[in-house]
């Protein structure tokens, strides 16, 4: 620990090869571009780190430990450290993210992501009861952390256990942003983008305001106005941003504007 | 109740003068009457109990005084927390005689004013009966029955003895003493010390060494550190913290104090299990009168230091027992246990430094600075010094509060304390550690109770629920319930504990219910091992461990529920049938009670349970005088009580 | 007590079930007065901040027996708390009602303790004899809702019920008519 106090990165091993990382980063976040690959679900550069999906599991050993123990953790929550060892696909490793998504197959028999994840790890058919619905949502809680970070916090999730669910209990807080729809790692939120000047979204209805010159979707009346608010409470986007930014109201183009937005209320950790 | 004339003591020298001005008045008190108001006795009565003797003092005033017992002055009457013995309540004790009194009702208390206190005559109806065993006699003081002789209290030393809303009680007792040497005598540094010397480790379940933990905090200087007592006790079938808010809400104030003098803090949190409404009400009674004795609040008898301690209702969960749960709940938030990179010494409640104890954690730092680490660590093992307290429950003859030094066995804490199984039953399991501990069998009987030993074989020290079965009980039930408890429980965070807990619920439910396959129990043990390491916070990585302890020794249980459909413990309603014997007279009783009826017969003749109406609600048996009802599976006579 | 209406995460996107626009809950004007009144009453003795959320809804829900969305509404408001997190805060914790209670509720305990001498029976002997679900419901004459709780402390004299303050130990599914019977309100 002493040591490494002064320096701003720590060296690491993944998989065998060797990383040099800045301090603080989580595993995770170091992995891209070195050509090994963990699933995640719950994870989004954009967001703090959570943990609630599992799948990211890696097994580590810090310097020190005896030669045959090895720990499993979230590569999403784990921090990088000096001298760390990190395996992302070893045996273990392979059969709690199988079990992980075994359980999620039970829980979600309609999601097509979820099933294509399972057969990437020899799950077929899941080995569980499986609950009858039609509804994909996989409590990952994205969609509550995306509310949250563009300044609504319309969704939350309720109740506890088995039991939980997302919902938009204050109807009036949802500008019609489709932030959460489009960063749903499982597609579990319906809407329709644009239907004849509408939008709906979390069973409400919304009126689109398009560009008069272009003819482009600049967003929902609600949308416009919760950006203007806040571009002038906190004087940090001119209109021309503002109509830039609320032009990309399109599926997963929306993933840096969120990140863009947010920072007006409190910084977000880039990914480097 | 004027302990210092309504103004604040001001000093520490203030304090110990009252406090021998005290203990000199006591000098002259030659009887004192408890009236035991625990949880257990109040559930039996104990209010109107203290409210009739009172009465009968009241009326035998004059005769009282002639024998020179003047009230109040040379004796009193007080209602303490639980005595342990919750099974012989209510129970009254009479001091200093040590006579205790068991299963008093209202009406015995005139006797016991006309008998004991003026004719010096014990009442002999209301002594405690030992045992067969034992020779069965009567037993006329506490210290002789072995239920008490083989305990030694700590943290509960003042629990049943003090009147919890007597501050005076308290300081007569030897309290605020540590407290007083704390702070004169000692730097935060000796008493960290001290702490760690003794080996105290956490009472809360994890068993943490505490001084290790405090000194980790004060190496983080921060300007505000929090202190958190954690009163949440979640364990279905444990009351060992709620005794001592309930019982000794002082002492737990003055570890809170001697913490916060040692480690610098200024505010500090109860936080009392939403079911607990007495405990936060001596509690803050505690509080009131010592922030008015200059005891919390700025300046603390005159030495600078400043603490305000708050109480926090839970919401009813029990994973904010979880630390990193519980201050979420304190900040207004949905209680989820957070991920444990930050630790919480460094960024607990609100972000900053926070140290979070166990109740009976903090109650024993007063008597390890009063009495010194090393007595404290005279007692118990080489890795679990001093003593814990345990709620012994379930299929044993005397259920109650226990303490006994680490290392005792399990056959001494149930047989000898306890007294050993209803009925004399055989013993099947033992189980530890609540909801995420483990069922150990009649084979580990002699295993030394100690964090380490009980971890080890698959259970947990856990914060000291410990419920004892017999042969009635099944333990492929037990596991289901625990992990029925635990679906309740789980906040939904994190996929292993969520989605895991609902299968293993729903595949040991199928196994309960003859819809078992072989297999099943391989699947059961493949999502066990991934919720043991793959779950977010430690309720989920350890709710595995009912269903694995009990697989690991009562596999063959498991399996004669699958593969045969039996439940040996008559248990299981799909698995059994009610059947009525040929001692059967005809008396009806259960035939007009069955909801569903199911059961004809004459008058006279002998009845018929139809076992195709028969939903095993297990009415006819409870009703039914003569005894003549079975419980069958499998073909079997497996008969078990309805009410143990 | 089994996670059988597991469904809940599909189901409520429709926004039925926790909708701020819901009809009121039988509540007449006054009733709604009243409510509010007494929230505005607790609201006065807390810090407006995100902290005093579960002390105010907890007082709310032992002075009213339930928390009713119209309460719920002036307190996200004042606390300046998001609406969605105090739903959220008021269906995690089990110490919150969001719907009314009979007049009086039996509780069962079903700690473990209690659960080993049979507490399980009595659970399914109310829930028979009530027609309620515990925790959710009222008995059809308005009297009696059923509830479970994990150990009341009173261990040793398991199974225990309780009806307000009053205990009833050693229970047998055979007494539980003459129980409703005697606490039945008038
Ligand atoms: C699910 C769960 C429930 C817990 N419940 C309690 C509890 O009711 N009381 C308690 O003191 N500790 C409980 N703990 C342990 C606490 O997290 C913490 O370790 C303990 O309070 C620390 O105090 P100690 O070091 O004095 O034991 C629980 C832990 C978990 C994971
Ligand atoms: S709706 Fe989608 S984003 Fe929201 S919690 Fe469910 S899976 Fe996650
Ligand atoms: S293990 Fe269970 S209780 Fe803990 S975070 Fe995960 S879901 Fe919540
Ligand atoms: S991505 Fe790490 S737990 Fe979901
Ligand atoms: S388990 Fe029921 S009172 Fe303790």
């Amino acid at each position: 620990m002493s040591k490494t106090k002064t320096s701003k990165t720590v060296h690491l091993t993944i998989d065998g090869q060797n990383v040099e990382a800045p301090k603080g980063a989580m595993i995770l976040d170091v992995t891209p571009g070195l050509g090994v690959e963990i699933p995640s679900l719950c994870a989004h550069p954009g967001l703090e780190p959570f943990g609630a999906c599992r799948l990211c599991v890696v097994e580590i050993q810090k310097p020190g430990w005896d030669d045959w123990y090895k720990q499993l953790v979230t590569s999403c929550l784990f921090q990088v450290e000096e001298g760390l060892k990190v395996w992302t696909n070893s045996d273990e490793v392979r059969q709690n993210r199988k079990v992980v998504l075994d359980l999620l197959m039970a829980r979600v028999p309609a999601s097509d992501v979820i099933r294509d994840l399972g057969n990437q790890y020899g799950v077929t058919k899941t080995s569980y009861a499986e609950v009858d619905t039609e509804d994909t949502c996989i409590m990952c809680d994205i969609c509550v952390r995306a509310c949250h970070a563009i300044g609504r916090d319309a969704i939350a999730s309720m109740s506890r256990g088995p039991d939980k669910y997302v919902d938009v209990p204050d109807k009036d807080a949802c500008i019609g942003c489709l932030v959460c729809a489009n960063l749903c790692p499982t597609n579990a939120i319906p809407f329709t983008a644009n239907d004849n000047g509408k939008r709906r979204i979390w069973g409400k209805e919304f009126d689109l305001v398009t560009d008069e010159r272009s003819g482009e979707v600049l967003g929902t009346t609600e949308y416009i106005e919760h950006v203007r608010k806040r571009a002038e409470d906190k004087g940090l986007l001119c209109p021309e941003d503002m109509k830039h930014e609320s032009a990309r109201v399109k599926r997963y183009g929306y993933a840096q504007k969120l990140s863009h937005v947010a920072d007006v209320e409190e910084p977000i950790e880039e990914v480097k | 109740m004027t302990s210092s004339n309504g103004k604040p003591f001001g000093s520490v020298k203030n304090l110990l003068k009252r406090a021998e001005k005290i203990l000199k008045e006591r000098k002259k008190l030659k009887q004192e009457i408890r009236v035991c108001a625990g949880p257990g006795c109040i559930a039996l009565g104990a209010k109107d109990i203290h409210k009739e003797l009172c009465k009968q003092l009241d009326d035998h005033k004059k005769e009282l005084e002639a024998a020179g017992l003047e009230l109040n002055v040379t004796l009193s009457e007080k209602c303490t927390g639980c005595h342990g013995m919750c099974e012989a309540g209510p129970i009254v004790t009479i001091e200093p005689e040590g006579t205790f009194y068991t299963g008093v009702k209202p009406r015995d208390t005139k006797k016991i004013v006309e008998k004991t206190l003026l004719k010096d005559q014990l009442v002999d109806p209301l002594l405690y009966q030992l045992g067969h065993h034992r020779g069965g006699g009567k037993v006329k003081h506490y210290a002789d029955i072995p239920f008490y002789s083989l305990q030694l209290r700590v943290a509960l030393r003042k629990v049943g003895v003090v009147d919890p809303t007597n501050f005076d009680d308290f300081l007569a007792e030897g309290g605020f003493q540590a407290f007083a040497k704390a702070i004169a005598e000692m730097t935060p540094e000796d008493v960290i010390d001290q702490v760690e010397k003794s080996g105290l480790r956490g009472r809360g379940g994890a068993g943490f060494s505490t001084g290790r933990k405090w000194r980790s905090a004060l190496r983080v200087k921060e300007d505000r550190v929090w202190l958190i007592c954690n009163g949440d006790e979640g364990d279905p079938g444990a009351f060992m913290d709620r005794a001592i808010m309930e019982g000794d809400p002082y002492s737990v104030l003055e570890g809170m104090m001697i913490g916060a003098y040692a480690l610098g803090a200024t505010d500090a949190w109860i936080y009392v299990r939403h079911e607990y409404p007495l405990a936060v009400e001596h509690l803050q009674m505690a509080i009131d009168k010592l922030t008015n004795a200059g005891l919390l609040g700025e300046n603390i008898l005159g030495t600078g230091m400043t603490l305000n301690v708050r109480i926090s209702r839970g919401g009813g969960a029990f994973v904010c027992g979880e630390s990193s749960a519980l201050m979420r709940s304190l900040e207004g938030k949905v209680g989820e246990p957070r991920a444990k990179y930050v630790r919480s010494v460094e960024k607990g409640l609100h972000d900053e430094p926070t140290v979070l104890n166990n109740v009976e954690t903090f109650t024993c730092v007063p008597a390890i600075i009063d009495k010194g680490a090393e007595w404290f660590a005279s007692m118990g093992r080489e890795k679990s010094k001093g003593t814990k307290a345990f709620s012994l429950v379930g299929k044993v003859k005397h259920t109650g509060l226990i303490e006994v030094p680490m290392g005792r066995t399990l056959r001494e804490i149930i047989f000898d304390i306890g007294g050993g199984i209803i009925d004399d039953r055989p013993f099947k399991a033992v189980q530890t550690g609540g909801p995420s501990g483990g069922c150990l069998p009649a084979g580990k009987l002699n295993l030394q109770v100690d964090f380490d030993t009980l971890a080890d074989a698959g259970a947990m020290m856990g914060s000291g629920g410990m419920i004892v079965m017999d042969d009635h009980t099944c333990m492929v039930d037990v596991a289901k319930y625990f992990i029925n408890f635990l679906i309740g429980e789980s906040c939904g965070k994190c996929v292993p504990c969520r989605e895991g807990l609902y299968q293993l619920y729903d595949l040991l439910n199928k196994i309960t219910n003859g819809e078992g396959k072989p297999g099943d129990l391989e699947t059961i043990e493949t999502l066990c091992h991934t919720m043991e390491v793959a779950s977010l916070c430690a309720l989920g990585k350890s709710a595995p461990y009912p269903v694995t302890s009990t697989i690991k020794y009562f596999r063959e249980e498991y399996e004669e529920h699958i593969n045969d459909g039996v439940c040996r413990a008559g248990v299981c309603p799909k698995l059994i049938v009610y059947h009525i014997n040929d001692d059967c007279n005809g008396c009806e009783v259960c035939r007009k009670h069955c909801p569903t009826n199911a059961i004809t017969g004459e008058k006279k003749k002998l009845h018929v349970i139809d076992p195709d109406l028969c939903i095993s609600c297990g009415i006819c048996k409870s009703v039914c005088k003569f005894d003549t009802i079975d419980i069958m599976s499998g073909g079997k006579i497996v008969s078990r009580d309805v009410v143990a | 007590m089994t996670p059988s209406k597991k469904a809940g995460v599909g189901s409520p996107r429709s926004g039925a079930k926790t909708s701020k626009t819901k009809k009121k809950n039988g509540a007449g004007k006054n009733a709604s007065k009243v409510i509010l009144a007494a929230t505005d009453e607790i609201l006065a003795h807390y810090p407006l901040e995100e902290a005093s959320l579960i002390m105010v809804l907890q007082e709310l829900n032992d002075q009213l027996n339930w928390l009713p969305p119209k309460a719920l509404e002036r307190v996200a408001k004042k606390l300046n708390v998001p609406f969605g997190k105090v739903q959220g805060v008021a269906t995690f914790y089990r110490a919150f009602s969001l719907k009314p209670k009979g007049k009086k509720t039996v509780k069962v305990c079903t700690g473990t303790a209690c659960h080993v001498r049979g507490a399980s029976m009595l659970v399914d002997e109310l829930k028979r004899s009530l027609e309620v679900e515990p925790g959710e419901g009222i008995s059809e004459d308005g009297n009696f809702s059923l509830e479970t709780v994990n150990c009341v402390g009173a261990c040793a004299m398991a199974p225990v019920a309780m009806i307000g303050d009053h205990y009833y130990a050693s229970m047998t599914p055979g007494n539980i008519a003459k129980m409703l019977k005697k606490e039945k309100p008038e």
